[in-house]
């Protein structure tokens, strides 16, 4: 086994700053401009730590009698006055932390650049097809939502703002990717903006009906806290894989972390609000345009009954605000 | 039109000259003068202060008047409810012409007619009797009192009959009652009392209890030493609890009758004490109509400042288009359902927050969705306010949304009425 190869200095994430190529040994490490490998640390002597091979052949890091000592790569209680080098064994000197490494250490495999593999995302086709599915929606929406004589221009008017906040914001997000990346993504992150607008409608739109058919399922309030919070999830992973270099993993902490902080921003908002007396009667009064036949009921007797436990919680509720007597 | 106009002037005006001539003469023969009533019985007219005994400061002022020898003084439950409400953080005080008289206690009270009896630890030099006997419509009459703590004033008006459609026989007396005078007697001319102010509806139009009310009061009252203050809530929401039949027996039954709104029949005045109102939102710029029913009793009783009880509401809400798609009426439609959702009164003091109960029903007449929306009263237990909500389902471009809304009833009250309420909704075939 032939021991020659790298002492690498790494920074505290663990990336190479710098290497020096090791041809012989013994070498010296230290401060000082005469070592074969140099330290810029004010914490290391100008003679630090020599490596030389020993008498079986293994590689030995010695400490030169320094101010600051040898200390282990991952710690350790005390400094060492030896140790001994494989190939990517970790050692520290002062605040530097060094790596050696023989020339035969094995490689991660090569990663495929992902600018080569064709997106879906990244076709501009696919963009503008969302793009205007997006614009088609909201103007929908606009639509059916105004009760009043409405003109075109009307219509139109009120989605152009979320349509342009939608560039807006695909814009910064290139503008993030073009910075971390220096590549250009604008097209995938229309899409992925689109896709969660689009998602944002399509869960609404299923929670109302479900309301509406079965009222005794809170849809909109599940719709509003998990709903969001899996688009959000969904946006920021989408995103992050085109405005950074983080890993599918990393990526799915980001995402859940994100959306977790929403659904804990909104239970706590929703809990205050709850247990803040107000003289709203808090109800969703939805109904649809479906045949009577369709519509799941119950008898007015099955109501009433259920009503009872109406009772039973402002029972509980009277007790809870009851003055108590100083 | 102005010539018109200048004649029927002209007329009333002399007309008006002949009348006080007129009056002028009968009193000059059969009548003391009001300067006379007033001379003869002020001094058993007297001022209650409710006090906040922290501060020492007024809380509300109103007034009464004696009603025995003993000291019993009758006035307005609602002129003393604060205390009724909260014993240890208010007292009364009375003040008669004479000045200071010290504190008085309550007796007794009767929230539905709202009158209460107090009484002070001195016997007192004179008090006024009651009419027992019949008072003929337009009979001259006095009411004594303290208009805005402005001091005893005298007002002359008229007796014009108990109110024909009222839940709780009042005296309809044409003259200006002001706040401050509740609880203060109205007298004929030998000073005695016809009834209690109570209420007044602006331009004359005012209110009093009967006498024969306060008698009876008075009467249970005669062996009352000095009752238990801890008791007073109990006993507001016991009154109230026994009242509740009298109004709401029979109420959405099969024989109320029913108004067509579109194409559905639906309950209205379902007693001679209800009042019901129609109208229509019918505008060239929108592409829809509202027409809308409302039903409401006239008379409510008086709990607290925040609080009343036996007021009984309901309105139907009929919206129809011929211009927009269902998509677009439903989306109006959805919102008139949700419409109206905050109660006017309440605090946290006073009532639970609203808990609501929404489904879809299948009532006799066709489905509809219902929403059953209740708060419970903190300090009086056993009452509710609630909200009834149905809106139709099924139709395409026509919707009912009709809400039924009842306050200081008991539960058991709100299930029954709620049924009879969700059944008399019919869709006409």
């Amino acid at each position: 086994m032939a021991p020659l190869g790298y002492i690498e200095v790494l920074d505290n994430k663990g990336d190479v700053v710098e290497r020096t190529r090791i041809d012989s040994f013994p070498i010296r490490v230290g401060r000082a401009y005469s070592n074969d490998v140099v330290i810029n640390d004010p914490y290391v002597c100008p003679e630090h730590v020599t490596i030389e091979l020993d008498d079986q052949g293994s590689l030995i890091a010695r400490d030169l009698n320094s101010v600051n000592g040898l200390w282990l790569g991952s710690g350790g209680k005390k400094p060492v006055p030896k140790l001994e080098l494989r190939s990517g064994s970790q050692f520290r000197i002062g605040h530097t932390l060094l790596r050696y490494r023989s020339f035969d250490h094995p490689l991660a495999p090569t990663l495929r650049d992902r600018e080569n593999s064709a997106s879906l995302f990244g076709s501009p086709h696919i963009a503008a097809f969302a793009g205007v599915m997006v614009l088609s929606l909201l103007c929908l929406e606009s639509f059916l939502g105004s009760v009043e004589r409405v003109t075109t221009a009307g219509i139109i008017s009120e989605p152009l703002v979320t349509f342009a906040t939608l560039f807006l914001w695909a814009g910064l997000w290139t503008l993030a990717g073009r910075v971390i990346l220096s590549r250009f993504y604008f097209f995938e992150h229309v899409t992925i903006a689109s896709l969660a607008i689009v998602a944002f409608f399509a869960i609404n739109a299923v929670a109302e009906w479900v309301e509406f058919l079965f009222p005794f399922i809170p849809a909109l309030w599940v719709a509003g806290i998990f709903g969001a919070g899996v688009i959000l999830a969904g946006l920021v992973f989408g995103h992050l894989r085109f405005a950074s270099m983080m890993r599918r993993r990393s990526r799915i902490w980001a995402a859940s972390s994100v959306s977790a902080a929403l659904i804990g921003i909104s239970f706590i908002s929703d809990y205050a609000n709850r247990s803040k007396f107000s003289n709203v009667m808090e109800f969703t009064g939805i109904v649809k345009p479906l045949d009577a036949a369709w519509v799941p009921t119950i008898s007015v007797d099955r109501f009433i009954e259920t009503s009872q436990k109406l009772k039973s919680d402002l029972e509980r509720l009277a007790q809870k605000s009851k003055p108590t007597e100083p | 039109m102005k010539r018109k106009l200048f004649f029927v002037l002209a007329f009333f005006w002399l007309n008006a000259f002949l009348w006080a001539q007129l009056g002028f003469a009968q009193a000059q023969l059969t009548s003391p003068t009001t300067a006379e009533i007033f001379k003869q019985f002020s001094e058993q007219v007297v001022k209650i202060e409710v006090v906040e005994s922290g501060s020492g400061a007024k809380a509300s002022v109103g007034s009464g008047f004696f009603a025995t020898e003993r000291g019993q003084i009758v006035t307005n439950y609602h002129v003393v409810s604060k205390l009724i409400h909260s014993p240890d953080r208010y007292r009364i005080d009375i003040v008669a012409a004479s000045g200071q008289m010290g504190q008085a206690a309550v007796l007794a009270f009767d929230v539905i007619y709202d009158l209460a009896v107090l009484r002070i630890d001195r016997s007192v030099k004179g008090f006024l009797k009651f009419e027992t006997t019949p008072v003929a419509q337009g009979t001259r009459l006095y009411s004594l009192g303290h208009p805005q703590d402005l001091g005893l004033t005298i007002v002359e008006g008229t007796y014009n009959g108990l109110l024909q459609h009222s839940l709780y026989p009042k005296v309809h007396f044409t003259g200006s009652l002001n706040p401050g005078m509740s609880g203060g007697p109205t007298v004929t001319h030998a000073g005695k009392v016809v009834g209690i102010n109570v209420a007044t509806e602006g331009e004359q139009i005012s209110f009093l209890v009967p006498a024969a009310r306060a008698l009876s009061l008075l009467e249970k009252t005669a062996n009352i030493e000095k009752p238990s203050t801890a008791n007073f809530l109990a006993e507001v929401g016991r009154q109230i609890q026994a009242n509740q039949a009298r109004y709401l027996d029979g109420m959405f039954s099969n024989t109320t009758p029913s108004v067509t709104l579109g194409p559905y029949s639906l309950p209205t005045k379902p007693a001679d004490f209800f009042r019901c109102w129609a109208d229509a939102l019918r505008r060239k710029e929108l592409p829809y109509v509202v027409i809308s029913h409302d039903c409401s009793t006239d008379d409510y009783i008086f709990v607290s400042s925040e609080q009343s009880s036996g007021i009984v509401r309901f309105y139907h809400q009929l919206l129809s288009t011929e211009e927009l798609n269902p998509a677009r009426f439903f989306t109006l439609y959805s919102s008139q359902v949700q419409a109206g959702n905050v109660a006017l009164f309440g605090n946290e003091e006073e009532v639970t927050p609203f808990r609501c109960l929404t489904r879809n029903l299948q009532t006799q007449g066709g489905k509809l969705k219902g929403v059953l929306c209740a708060r419970q009263y903190v300090k009086l237990p056993g009452l509710y306010d609630a909200v009834f909500r149905g809106a139709t389902l099924g139709a395409r471009n026509v919707g009912l949304v009709t809400t039924l809304s009842l306050s200081g009833v008991s539960f058991e009250n709100i299930q029954t009425l709620t049924r009879r309420y969700g059944e008399a909704i019919r869709w006409r075939r």
